[in-house]
């Protein structure tokens, strides 16, 4: 018997995604408490090593953001650390200015450490993985050089004393307290972040990084922000790190620590809190367990990174995961249920037309579309149809800013659609599909369904990072709206999956559901039907429909002729770049040119 | 309806699966194709043709069924195991390599073979194609879109092949290029070698063309003898579903 | 002094240019950038001080297993870390699994060979001042590989077969090419031109366990500035860097020379992230 996916989910459900990264909260008290609960033992040299372990999370909180949520491979964070270690101490020894207190001068590191951090990052905006990489890694080096060279200030070789906090903080275990509680702060803001649009959309930047800006996503300004907040947070870790070694050289900040965040955040996984902030507590304490493994600790680390990326990709997150043990219905439909199209969609003003006049675009001199008109009606479904190589998706890519075209011009109504800016269509509610699906794997159906309304977010960084009530309010608004796109789509019982367990269907599906999100006046779909089964393409087609009818207008790049000639309104065939028809499926149906270029007679 | 069964079967296909990652392509093709024949495989974009080739030369991993050629069990072979077999696939797109010359471009395709051996096999190839055979110490770049695809298939011819596979070598070039790729077809054929051609062009290709495959949606949905009378209108309602009033019925 | 100046930047400029080439040589075939490149050129140095002055081999067969030792590692390098991802080479693992692997080579030498910079024998013992073998050595055997390569990749069929896999993997795999032999084969001869590297550049970069990252990042700026791939910008760009940065050594002193060349780098970087002779990006939709 079939197991309908179409049926409201479970309250409980609901409310447990809503904690979040943090989801279950057990873990962090438990680790919370032992930290706590370390004076008890009175061993003091334990309780240094808690100390480090906290003030190491600062760092890779922030760090995580980055490397485990943006998927950034930023290898020399060390660098941050360094320059919050110094600047701290520096300011609080007063060799250069008039001394400052020193949570003044953790304030000020916090500063320099936001700018520094924008620094380092800003390599990430315009370079692939691996130079961006190099260049974390070569900023590291010039650190350390720079903070042996600079001798007036940071005293060179010889190295300076770290900064002192006043009491009640000034004991091994007053200090403890204050780091841990510093660190319980950094992972309650950045699991806000990480819960909030911004974290999804990081997460989107890694995994669908041309869905990502489909959906409004600009992935400069998101990466600066969090770019910010990690800098800031390695710094003050820097500057706790100088308080904790009392006394700090430059070879205190080798690369081996650099490593050690690093691999701490690809060991527990990416796009979890939990994981990385155990995988920091094991790395910590390793080598302190056995003294072999001191000498050995990078040995260790590079061999521990070798093995959980090609055994273990997801890291200690995936193990705890409870998603992915959780059995998901076999032989489940995708059940559209058009009557959330209507709460989803509701009454909306009919926009004008968008409409493309003498698109001319070539590649490598062959003309991909040579002169393409075209007008999509809202509230209806245009059909663009034709051989492999005629400009379909081509077509599709212009108009949603991917390509520009070389002449010609586009517009919705009066006013003129700018080429290229593939992130502002959204804000023009123009929405699609991909011919692959674009998703993010590691996230549930829903948070992939509630990237595409990442545009209407109002709230700022700031206030997902303190997770105000406003940025509360919208984040209910938004996945109330993500639960109606799944209805509409027939997912609604697959929300809380992870979309990777997904079949391809339903992926297609799932796509439609990100693309509603956005209340789309204009839905682009590239081959939808693809690798569907005959029933989910009747399906899908009556969705089409149904969307259409509520005002958007589809243009739908399709090979699957019976769909086209069953669903559309208007349709347009291209041949070599060129129209080679338009008109309704009754006209092209019996088109003598187009049967021919279709069969190729 | 009976098909005129090949003499001596070259290749044989049974419950073919093939895909790429979640997406399965190909649902159980079945097909054969018989010494010296010439095969049309036709169907409309997204059939899956290419993947059908790409899955038979070992481009593309198979997921069930078999493929068992000369006698030869090939599933899952590598694409260089089924070239030394003799099956070689033309892939589309006039994809030749640009940085060396058209005759390092041949040499290439016959990498294994003892460098006398070669000599002569490009020396034979490039007898198809005496255009390319004048431009042979030009970069594989310098060529045009259609030289370049005849220097595709004189690549293929290099290993001798048993099975010619040809991948829409007209896409996106001139009519008369296709003209010139049959008439290589019609030659290859006297002697005995069989090629599958997919192609757009329907007429032209029927016309060198012993037996007909088409496909949709992954499947084969005909099978017919190319000189079939009603073959244009069986194909439209292949492709189409039945029941629909069309241009060549109207 | 200018003389020195060039003398020195030449050298290591010849060196980075080698580690230029080693990254271009696995890439090319690949895909892939690997952070092993500036590990090879470290162990050339090592292995070359452990076979003539530890194990007091003459200098030719100790050259010859320097080499062989080396490509070895480029082989291991590619069955361990980059075969398992090459299927998925846009989720680029493989900048963690070569990261990885060359961390795992740099610790190994440290705490087996010596954390501390061991002493390279000189090997023809010719030259003297601006002249002695250890600044013309590096260049010539620079010069030398480079000639060695264009001989390989212009006249011969395996070299040519680099060439075809290098321009299209999957034309090169449908025409029967065996794609994974020739991986193999190239990370073997990456591998022995790491080794070359650092071999020949010796006696100015002694047998240091910490050079590999050094190297890493030197010998990557020259594939930056002249296009991964592109050998002969590789080599004009390791020269350039070479003197540039033996300048500002001599101008503003060692340390602050690491800073201006960070700082150029980046700079050409985002100026032109293909690198000043490279190619387009690739369509992403």
């Amino acid at each position: 018997m079939d197991a309908t996916t179409g049926t409201a989910p479970p309250r409980a459900a609901a409310a447990a995604r809503l904690a979040g990264p943090l989801r279950p909260l057990w873990p962090f008290l438990l680790l919370l408490a032992i930290g706590l609960a370390m004076p008890l033992t009175g061993n003091e040299y334990w309780g240094l090593i808690t100390t480090r372990m906290a003030i190491y999370w600062v760092l890779v909180a922030g760090l995580n953001l980055i490397v485990g949520y943006a998927g950034q491979l930023a290898i020399g964070y060390v660098a941050l650390l360094a320059i919050g270690a110094y600047t701290t101490s520096v300011l609080a020894a007063g060799n250069v200015l008039p001394p400052l207190p020193a949570f003044a001068a953790l304030g000020v590191a916090g500063l320099a450490g936001a700018v520094f951090g924008v620094v380092v990052g800003l390599p990430a905006l315009r370079l692939r993985t691996f130079y961006f990489a190099m260049t974390t890694l070569g900023f590291a080096t010039i650190v350390t050089q720079i903070t042996l060279a600079w001798q007036d200030v940071t005293g060179g070789g010889i190295g300076i004393a770290g900064p002192m906090l006043p009491a009640p903080f000034d004991t091994t275990w007053g200090f403890l307290y204050f780091c841990l509680g510093f660190a319980a702060i950094c992972t309650w803001l950045t699991a806000n972040i990480a819960r909030s649009r911004f974290g999804r959309a990081l997460v989107a930047v890694r995994d669908a990084e041309v869905a990502a800006e489909a959906s409004g996503i600009h992935k400069p300004k998101l990466l600066v922000l969090v770019f910010i907040l990690a800098g800031a947070l390695a710094a003050m870790a820097g500057g706790l790190f100088a308080t904790l070694q009392t006394y700090i050289t430059p070879d205190a900040f080798t690369f081996d620590l650099s490593l050690l965040f690093f691999i701490a955040v690809l060991i527990g996984g990416r796009g979890s809190i939990l994981g990385p902030l155990l995988g920091t507590a094991i790395l910590t304490v390793l080598p302190e367990i056995a003294a072999p493994l001191a000498a050995w600790s990078t040995f260790l680390y590079a061999a521990l990174l070798l093995v959980i990326v090609l055994a273990m990709p997801g890291g200690i997150a995936a193990l705890i995961d409870p998603r992915n043990r959780r059995n998901l219905p076999e032989n489940r439909v995708i059940g559209p249920q058009p009557a959330a199209l209507d709460a989803l969609l509701g009454r909306r003003e009919v926009p004008a037309p968008l409409t493309l006049r003498g698109i001319v675009l070539a590649f490598g001199g062959v003309r991909a579309i040579d002169g393409v008109d075209l007008e999509v009606t809202p509230g209806q479904v245009h059909g663009l149809i034709g051989p492999n190589g005629s400009g379909k998706t081509t077509t599709l890519n212009v108009i949603s800013g991917y390509y520009r075209p070389e002449a010609g011009s586009m517009a919705i109504g009066p006013a003129p659609l700018p080429a290229g800016k593939p992130q502002g269509r959204a804000g023009l509610r123009i929405a699609r599909t991909f011919q692959t699906p674009r998703l993010i794997g590691e996230a549930s159906v829903l948070e992939n369904v509630m990237i595409g309304g990442t545009t209407d977010g109002r709230t700022g960084f700031a206030e997902a990072l303190l997770a105000l009530p406003r940025q509360r309010q919208e984040e209910r608004e938004f996945e109330a709206r993500a639960r109606l796109a799944l209805e509409a789509v027939g997912l609604a019982g697959l929300a809380e999956a992870r979309a990777d367990r997904l079949q391809h269907s339903e992926l297609r599906f799932m796509e439609i559901a990100r693309a509603l999100m956005l209340r789309p006046a204009f839905l682009l779909l590239d081959e939808p039907a693809a690798g569907l089964s005959t029933e989910e393409i009747r399906r899908l087609g009556a969705l089409i429909r149904g969307i259409s009818r509520h005002g958007t207008g589809v243009l739908l790049v399709e090979h699957h002729a019976d769909l086209i000639f069953d669903i559309c309104d208007q349709v347009t065939v291209l041949n070599l770049g060129k129209v080679l028809a338009a008109g309704t499926p009754a006209e092209i149906r019996v088109h003598k040119e187009v049967v021919s270029a279709y069969l190729g007679a | 309806m009976p098909i005129s069964a090949p003499e001596r079967s070259l290749l044989e296909v049974r419950g073919l699966e093939a895909g790429y990652g979640k997406i399965a392509v190909l649902h159980g093709v079945e097909l054969g194709i018989g010494a010296g024949e010439v095969v049309a495989l036709l169907g409309p974009n997204g059939a899956g043709k290419t993947t059908l080739l790409r899955a038979l030369s070992g481009l593309l991993p198979v997921t069930a069924g078999s493929v068992t050629f000369d006698g030869q069990a090939l599933t899952n072979a590598s694409p260089r195991d089924a070239a030394r077999a003799g099956m070689v696939h033309v892939i589309e797109g006039h994809r030749v390599f640009t940085q060396i010359s058209v005759a390092d471009n041949l040499e290439l395709a016959g990498y294994d073979l003892p460098r006398g051996e070669r000599a002569a096999r490009i020396e034979e190839a490039l007898a198809f194609f005496p255009e390319i055979a004048a431009k042979r110490r030009d970069r594989g770049g310098a060529l045009s879109g259609g030289q370049q695809q005849m220097l595709a298939v004189a690549q293929g011819l290099v290993r001798r092949p048993k099975l010619l596979m040809l991948d829409e070598p007209s896409a996106g070039l001139s009519p008369v290029l296709l003209d010139r790729v049959l008439g290589v077809v019609r030659e290859l054929c006297a002697k005995g070698t069989s090629v599958l051609l997919v192609e757009q062009l329907i007429e032209k290709t029927l016309a060198v063309s012993h037996r007909v495959y088409a496909m949709a949606q992954g499947r084969i949905v005909l099978a017919a003898d190319a000189k079939e009378e009603d073959l244009p209108h069986r194909l439209e309602r292949a492709y189409f579903g039945e029941d629909v009033p069309t241009a060549l019925h109207a | 002094m200018l003389a020195s100046i060039i003398a020195s930047g030449l050298a290591v400029g010849a060196v980075y240019a080698l580690i230029g080439i080693t990254y271009n040589t696995m890439f090319a075939t690949s895909r892939v950038m690997s952070f092993t490149a500036g590990q090879l050129g470290m162990l050339g140095g090592v292995f070359g001080s452990l076979f003539t002055l530890r194990l007091g081999l003459p200098i030719l067969p100790a050259l010859v297993l320097t080499l062989a030792c080396c490509a070895l590692i480029g082989v291991v390098t590619e069955i361990v870390a980059v075969r398992p991802v090459l299927k998925s080479l846009d989720q680029h693992l493989y900048v963690l699994t070569t990261l990885a692997v060359a961390l795992l080579i740099q610790h190994m030498t440290a705490m087996e060979w010596s954390t501390e910079p061991q002493p390279f024998p000189r090997l023809l013992d010719l030259g003297s001042g601006i002249w002695d073998e250890k600044y013309w050595l590096p260049v010539a055997v620079c010069i030398l590989t480079i000639l060695g390569l264009e001989y390989l990749y212009r006249r011969t069929l395996v070299g040519r077969a680099f060439v075809a896999i290098a321009e299209d993997n999957f034309a090169a795999r449908a025409l029967g090419l065996p794609e994974r032999n020739l991986r193999i084969a190239s990370y073997a001869l990456a591998g022995a031109i790491g080794a070359l590297a650092g071999f020949a550049g010796g006696q100015l970069l002694l047998a240091f366990f910490a050079n590999g990252p050094l190297l890493n990042f030197y010998g990557f700026i020259p594939v930056a500035l002249g296009g991964l791939g592109n050998n002969r910008g590789a080599v004009i760009g390791g020269f350039l860097l070479g003197l540039f940065q033996q300048a500002a050594n001599f101008l503003v002193g060692g340390i602050f020379s690491s800073v201006a060349v960070f700082t150029l780098f980046i700079i050409v970087l985002l100026a032109a992230p293909q690198g000043m002779f490279g190619a387009q990006a690739a369509r992403r939709v």
